[in-house]
């Protein structure tokens, strides 16, 4: 793990959701940090409300969620508060985001190119920093450049006279730097194709290329590598980790995998029935799960590099959020409820350096 | 020991058509000339990556898709000349398990009926209450109960609606079970359950499972034997164990190294395949994988390598690669 400094912090976040059956009680109190520089893999099943932290905190909750309670830190203000305008600013400058299925949210019918400038084209006073740093010091400005300036532009001269070509060129350069730097072959061809024309993988890249090009400081990952094959799988997450050498940003990996959340996180949180039950840097938690559940999820999943002849099941199925268990949401199916599980929820405690848990057996 | 079902050269393409007149402009080649065996009792497990052809080999084998050439003989019996009464007793000793849940189940019907009316249609009970009693018995078989028995499929999990198919599949007594990505539909704490399941019932009641899944951490754990597809052809077949820990075919080796392992002290090779699967419409030249295959030489561009066998080892290969120097010997 890098610096230990909190870029975000979810303090107690409940959503709702209005249902014609009555309602889903999506979140019931999570609490989760991020850390400066790291991967958190966000790992549950369906349904246990890894994607609604994710979408809560980037302020894209459908008409029908309810906040009900919580607070989300970041930069020492509560984005819950913040009004729908500025949300907006925060999501094109500052929170970024790579869904699932790439070509839902690519548009069909416009290039890769005009979609892809349309991103540098937002922020035109870099773009024309850009453009007179490669006028006066005739020198090639790369992405790279772009994010050692940070968010501060560069202080040159602004009396150098740009024209909107060059601003367009410029945009055009960076775009085929940013697609080399997410290892796309043949930017040039791949800038003149629609989404249609490329394949899964190909098209996550041009997703994460989107996201990289506003120079998030978090970058939030659903679910990217679930629709792509294990050998596209495997590239993804290889430039995951290399890009999170080169960008200055905190990554939500969400996943239901925990080996792909094993591959790529420093730190992993466990999410079950709408609470972070288990919180702790990767290597620790997989030596040691404090956490019930955690526990039978590990032994549930089989592992090449280690077989067994059974698997260890976890009884019964995943709750239902209308009518949730009471309590500690996982009691109905934990060997070891007690009574007091029954009645109220544990509480997220610190219960080893760095690794915290919710469950009544260990403290609390 | 015994073959249960032999699959030899079958292809099965689909035609493109175009035009105002419909004409066959070309084919995707979904499968595309395998053979293989499935011995009695074993679990022969079928892995790829998608649009290799997994799928379409299951529906070939259960005539639910016309091969377009090859042989299927299944207990010694030819699957693709079978006709009328002799198909449907064939297909009461095959029986499949789909993917989805929720499309497999008929959401009219109780889980009785469900049960029984297969029963019926193949005459495997004489009367209506023996008919109920057997369904009884496969619903506990599969952890279920009697209060499970007349309700209908959207009252239940995911992992219950597959119990539910499963019990189906069992209520004519087959001998094969085509288990088609059982498990990726559902929750992981749920799927280890089926899995579970699913081994028993193979013990209990003989059965020779043919388990296809894009997850080759469950295919390692279901099966005996491996098949690993590319493209509508076999690359490599063996022991789970040999394909898992000592592949000899390229694109074997550079799947097994994708597979994330949940063990984060695990050191691994760091072995990246680049390049996407081509279309199956219009497959390259030569070995259909060397596009994508670091060692590939010019052999490897015009010829394509047959699936040859050593000590039950089948590879499709033309060099024999030692991936860990990169050696390539022919």
């Amino acid at each position: 793990m890098r610096e230990e400094k909190t870029i975000l912090e979810v303090k107690d976040l409940r959503v709702n959701f209005h249902t014609y059956r009555g309602e889903v009680k999506a979140l019931n109190g999570v609490d989760l940090k991020l850390y400066k520089r790291e991967i958190l893999g966000l790992v549950g099943e369906s349904g246990c409300g890894k994607s609604v932290t994710a979408l809560t905190v980037l302020g894209l909750l459908p008409d029908n969620a309810h906040i009900i309670g919580g607070e989300i830190l970041f930069k020492k203000e509560d984005l819950l508060k913040k009004s729908r305008e500025d949300k907006r600013i925060l999501r094109a400058n500052e929170l970024a985001t790579v869904f699932q299925d790439p070509l839902t949210y690519l548009n069909p019918v416009l290039k890769i190119e005009t979609q892809l400038m349309e991103v540098f084209m937002l922020n035109e006073k870099l773009l024309k920093q850009a453009a007179i740093a490669k006028k006066t010091h005739s020198k090639n400005v790369t992405f790279d450049d772009l994010l050692s300036w940070k968010k501060e532009l560069a202080n040159e001269s602004s009396d150098i006279k740009v024209s909107k070509a060059e601003i367009k060129n410029m945009a055009k350069h960076l775009c085929i730097d940013l697609l080399k730097l997410v290892k796309l072959p043949d930017p040039e061809r791949i800038l003149r194709e629609y989404p249609f024309e490329l394949s899964g993988g190909m098209r996550q890249r041009i997703m994460i290329a989107m996201a990289l090009a506003r120079r998030p400081s978090i970058f939030i990952a659903d679910e990217i590598t679930t629709a792509v094959d294990v050998t596209i799988q495997a590239q993804i997450l290889h430039l995951m980790r290399e890009l999170r050498d080169k960008i200055d940003a905190s990554t939500i990996m969400v996943t239901h995998d925990l080996s792909v959340a094993a591959e790529i996180a420093d730190r992993i949180a466990v999410m079950y029935g709408g609470n972070v039950v288990e919180a702790a840097p990767t290597v620790d938690i997989f030596r040691n799960p404090l956490h019930p559940y955690t526990t039978m999820l590990m032994r549930s999943i089989p592992n090449v590099k280690k077989p067994v002849e059974t698997l260890k099941s976890i009884p019964g199925t995943v709750p239902e959020m209308i009518n949730p268990p009471s309590g500690c949401r996982f009691h109905p199916r934990c060997p070891f409820a007690m009574d007091k599980c029954r009645k109220k929820r544990p509480k997220l405690i610190k219960a080893v350096e760095k690794h915290e848990v919710a469950c009544y057996l260990i403290g609390g | 020991m015994e073959d249960l079902l032999t699959v030899k050269d079958l292809k099965t393409w689909f035609p493109i058509k175009s035009g105002v007149i419909q004409r066959t402009v070309g084919h995707v080649k979904a499968v595309d000339g395998i053979s293989f065996t499935v011995h009695k009792g074993e679990t022969f497990g079928l892995v790829g990556e998608s649009g290799s052809g997994k799928t379409t080999v299951a529906r070939t084998i259960l005539r639910l898709i016309e091969p377009t050439k090859g042989e299927i003989y299944f207990d010694g019996i030819n699957v693709t000349k079978a006709k009328g009464r002799k198909l449907r007793k064939l297909r009461r000793r095959m029986q499949i398990i789909f993917q989805d849940p929720y499309a497999s189940l008929d959401p009219r019907q109780t889980v009785n009926s469900m049960l029984i009316e297969a029963m019926k249609v193949h005459g495997i009970t004489q009367s209506r209450s023996e008919a109920h009693e057997k369904a009884l018995k496969l619903l506990n078989k599969v952890g279920l109960s009697e209060e499970h028995l007349y309700r209908f499929p959207h009252e239940f999990s995911g992992g219950q609606r597959q119990r539910i198919a499963v019990a189906r599949a069992l209520t004519v007594n087959p001998d094969f079970l085509i288990l088609d990505e059982p498990t990726s539909f559902l929750d992981v704490s749920v799927q280890a359950s089926v899995l579970n399941l699913l081994k028993d019932l193979q013990k209990d009641f003989n059965l020779t499972y043919l388990f296809i899944s894009h997850n080759l951490a469950v295919v390692h754990h279901m099966s005996n034997r491996v098949a690993v597809m590319y493209l509508g052809k076999f690359v490599e077949v063996a022991d789970k164990d040999i394909i898992y820990n000592s592949p000899k075919h390229p694109y074997t080796y550079h799947l097994m190294a994708a597979i994330p392992v949940p063990d984060p002290e695990f050191q691994k090779e760091e072995v990246l395949l680049t390049g996407d699967v081509p279309s199956p419409v219009d497959i390259p030249p030569g070995c259909r994988f060397h596009p994508r295959c670091p060692y590939a030489t010019d052999k490897c561009k015009s010829k394509e390598p047959l699936l040859t066998e050593k000590d039950g080892h089948w590879v499709a290969c033309h060099y024999d690669v030692d991936f860990k120097s990169g050696e390539i010997r022919t």
